[in-house]
């Protein structure tokens, strides 16, 4: 006769740690090749192609970028920041997947002539829940997010405000037509984040775009100096 | 639709250990989930009953416990949840800090039967 027993098994392992591996060697592999890596994440027009291709077209003379782009499908973004004027992009087709993981971007930077960049901007599927949760080896989580969405947006979204390193507002153009609530927005964000810096920006008339990309072309410095 | 691929994750973890212990059969699977995950039960026990069939953790229990996100109001030196509208302290109405309270996403242990 056999007998059964039943015993617990401590685990204590995060439900991402697959993922966090990858994303750990993609990280790895941007900091060996001196590339700053950017995470974009924002709602669907939020401005995340706008603020890609302007932040190129800025800093066209002064540095090399180049571009993953994350949709569900088409190419549409890709061929629009090539036109902006990015070294290389590539275009990665979830299928239906709402985010990016980090094993989609390890097959991406095959496709990518990595010697020749100097910046890569990870543009991530449209949506503030889940991409968060996906680390893809980034340096740098940035949160696009843009005026005319509302100022509720930290209160929807907790955890990707609490999780950037940087957020950006876009269409600040636009604050007096919809209403927006700067000081409601900021005193929500610092409620969730009080040490990334927050640039208001619009893609549409250029405004805060210089600080912006200075602030990009600092942290790429900051890079070649710790490798 | 995130879910699946987390729950495809967990059955391979959980199943390396069950193996490693010798399991006939895994019981249960005790998750520690928190708000700020923005994972849904409903789906992680849809994608669960949907992955299972045919493997040692099929007809296994997931227990998914919740954890809430809580902030830090250093005027009251207390933690609270937040009410519905902003991230205030609803005792003296000061801005608070977001504590990391809820942000858990783990396997926290399994029952096996040997």
């Amino acid at each position: 006769m056999t007998t059964s027993n039943v015993q617990t098994i401590k685990v204590a392992k995060s439900l991402l740690e697959n993922n966090d591996l990858t994303a750990a060697n993609n990280r790895k592999q941007f900091t060996q090749q001196q590339i700053l890596a950017i995470n974009v994440i924002a709602s669907p027009g939020a401005g995340k192609t706008s603020l890609i291709s302007k932040t190129i077209e800025t800093l066209q003379n002064k540095t090399s970028i180049g571009v993953i782009e994350g949709d569900i499908a088409g190419i549409i973004d890709t061929e629009k920041v090539l036109a902006a004027g990015a070294r290389d992009a590539v275009q990665i087709n979830t299928g239906g997947n709402c985010h990016l993981e980090a094993g989609m971007v390890q097959q991406a930077l095959e496709h990518l002539n990595l010697d020749q960049l100097d910046i890569i901007f990870v543009e991530n599927v449209g949506n503030l829940i889940c991409p968060n949760h996906w680390a893809l080896g980034e340096h740098i989580k940035l949160c696009l997010a843009s005026s005319a969405e509302g100022s509720d947006k930290p209160i929807k979204y907790p955890d990707i405000f609490a999780a950037s390193d940087v957020i950006v507002l876009n269409k600040v153009d636009l604050i007096e037509f919809v209403d927006f609530e700067r000081e409601f927005f900021y005193e929500s964000v610092r409620a969730l984040n009080t040490r990334a810096p927050i640039f208001e920006i619009s893609c549409r008339t250029g405004e805060g775009l210089v600080e912006w990309t200075d602030w990009i072309l600092d942290h790429h410095k900051g890079l070649l100096q710790t490798t | 639709m995130h879910e699946l691929s987390v729950m495809a994750s967990l059955l391979e973890t959980v199943e390396e250990h069950a193996h490693k212990a010798g399991a006939k059969k895994v019981l249960s699977i005790n998750l520690i989930v928190g708000e700020r995950t923005s994972f849904v039960d409903d789906s992680l026990l849809f994608y669960f009953d949907t992955l299972t069939p045919g493997r040692l953790s099929e007809g296994a229990t997931l227990n998914i416990q919740r954890t809430p996100m809580r902030f830090h109001c250093a005027s009251c030196d207390t933690k609270y949840e937040p009410i519905i509208g902003h991230f205030r302290c609803p005792t003296c109405n000061q801005p608070g800090q977001i504590t990391s309270d809820g942000s858990e996403f783990l396997i926290e242990s399994m029952e096996i039967e040997t």
